[in-house]
């Protein structure tokens, strides 16, 4: 048994095959297409077929629901069979990986693909994209009343979080810049990010685009894109015998403070989320922050990568920007963050967001993450999600020591 | 957006009923009397079920703001403040600050309620600066 097999009993479980569909503004197909296609890659990667699939996650038409939501499906009449264990979680990503490890551990799955994504088949329709006039993507506008109706966003609500922050410890603007000018550079050297070739990005560059939601700026905030990710969740035994090197799960954890976009969101209760889901998540592991080799931090805007760093305890509240700034978050510095070019500047795909996260993490540990690879990563670390939403996770994953 | 059926909704039609006719309400719990917001079928303080609607003076001081400059959809014009206001009565709400020029708000502005009309007509309860006399020092408790 490896070291880490002893410390927590996910660490008996590894993902054993990942894959991200090709990412764009637009695409040509539709979610389910392009979940299908991600689903396809990952079983591909882990080298088996889906026969030994026994579990699935993936978005379904909703808790004992009938009805097909846009991207959701019945997936057991798509796969053409039925499964052992069937999982709708929301997100995916951390919260994804440990539930389908769960089920893994509890005896009633041996094998889950997990995935998700999004996509609108507009391209097809040759309809220009990001006109200013237009409505944002779906999931970017809450629908809960008292939300939609003063014409709030997902940006504006981590914006009302970000806002007080900015009052209240008044951080260096070139230095918040310069997290997303560092993030959408590793982007822009990633042949698969939506934004690749952008660039080379300066805070200046940051801080001269147009204002979206005050303090954030376009460049502040993550991408709304299409695309799809997924991976396949087995045991550590079963991932050794697969064709590339297992990422063991070493710990995680989850912290839902309220149900996302319904009560606004208050700094001072949001501050702090995701510091117990961290605890619980190294804790498991027997690893401490400094532990960490790669960072793939949800990244939905620049406040959200220094209020982690924070809440990871690696500098106090208010100190983020100085201390990234010195401590650095490129592929060369401490500490190596979103080296995909993250929802910033690779994709963010609404459900299958998240995965994406994983995919470059896994990626990183087998030594095949592309121009973003640091060398000799032991252990990565994956979140979701944050203080705007209301809640956060977070999984460590590491190689197979 | 709002559909025009909003004062019939069970739970919070008789929110916008209020607003419809300039009456800001606020559920307050029957158990432990406190104030909260959004109404939702338990009293998030203490889970009592039993809660009413009541009359708020429609004081408050904003706690964080931000300035919309890309709307969701396009019947909202911006720029616009959008705002979480705690208002006096212990509750706060999402909503925006009007009558005043974006640049100008600031937290911990004392405010007062102003229904003004939405994208598509209804009245919503937004929040406009209180005038000097009426808001200096006045704590929002």
């Amino acid at each position: 048994m490896s070291a880490a097999g002893r410390r927590c009993p996910l660490a008996g479980i590894a993902v054993a095959g990942v894959a991200a569909t090709r990412q764009a503004r637009r695409l040509e197909v539709g979610s389910v297409e392009i979940c299908l296609e991600a689903a396809r890659a990952a079983l591909d990667d882990a080298g088996m077929s889906l026969d030994e699939v026994d579990g699935i996650s993936a978005p379904w038409p909703g808790p004992g629901g009938a009805v097909f939501h846009p991207g959701s499906a019945d997936w057991t009449a798509v796969f053409g069979k039925g499964f052992d264990w069937v999982g709708d979680t929301y997100p995916q990503g951390a919260p994804g990986l440990l539930d389908a490890a769960g089920a893994i551990l509890a005896g009633q799955a041996r094998t889950v693909l997990v995935f998700g994504g999004r996509a609108s088949g507009a391209a097809s329709a040759g309809s220009p994209s990001g006109g200013g006039a237009k409505s944002v993507v779906a999931y970017t506008r809450p629908d809960n009343e008292f939300v939609s109706c003063w014409g709030s966003l997902t940006a504006a609500q981590f914006a009302l979080v970000a806002q007080v922050y900015f009052h209240r410890f008044a951080p260096d603007p070139e230095r918040v810049a310069l997290v997303a000018a560092t993030i959408r550079n590793a982007g822009s050297a990633n042949p698969a990010a939506v934004m690749h070739g952008r660039g080379p990005y300066r805070p200046a560059d940051v801080l001269a685009s147009p204002p979206v939601a005050e303090p954030f700026r376009l460049l502040d905030l993550c991408l709304a894109t299409e695309g799809a990710a997924a991976m396949v969740v087995t045991s550590l035994e079963r991932a050794r015998d697969c064709p590339s090197a297992p990422a063991v799960i070493l710990g995680g954890g989850s912290e839902w403070y309220r149900q996302q976009y319904v009560d606004p969101p208050r700094y001072d209760d949001a501050a702090r989320i995701g510091a117990a889901a961290f605890r619980r998540s190294f804790a498991m592991a027997g690893l401490v922050p400094g532990d960490v080799d790669v960072f793939e931090l949800y990244d939905i805007c620049t406040f959200e990568v220094v209020r982690q760093f924070e809440t990871l305890g690696f500098c106090a509240e208010g100190e983020g920007a100085d201390y990234l700034a010195e401590a650095g978050i490129g592929a060369d510095g401490r500490h190596p963050t979103n080296t995909d070019g993250g929802l910033m500047a690779y994709s963010h795909v609404g459900w299958g967001g998240p995965t994406l996260k994983i995919v470059e993490a896994v990626r990183q540990i087998r030594g095949t993450a592309g121009p973003g690879q640091v060398p000799g990563t032991e252990v990565a670390l994956v979140t979701g999600a944050g203080s705007g939403a209301q809640y956060h996770n977070a999984a460590l994953l590491g190689a197979d020591r | 957006m709002q559909p025009p059926d909003r004062a019939d909704r069970e739970l919070t039609g008789e929110f916008w009923a209020g607003v419809d006719r300039g009456e800001l309400l606020r559920p307050v719990c029957g158990r432990c009397g406190r104030s909260f917001f959004c109404p939702q079928v338990v009293c998030p303080h203490c889970a009592g079920a039993q809660w009413s609607y009541e009359p708020s003076a429609g004081l408050g001081v904003v706690y964080s703001f931000t300035v919309v400059h890309r709307p969701p959809e396009p019947a909202f014009e911006a720029p616009y403040v959008l705002a979480i206001v705690d208002v006096a009565e212990g509750w706060s709400l999402l909503t925006w600050i009007v009558d005043c020029p974006a640049d100008e708000v600031r937290i911990g502005m004392q405010v007062q309620v102003r229904f003004v009309p939405g994208p598509d007509r209804a009245l919503l309860p937004a929040f406009a600066p209180r005038p000097e006399s009426a808001g200096a020092g006045e704590a929002a408790a």
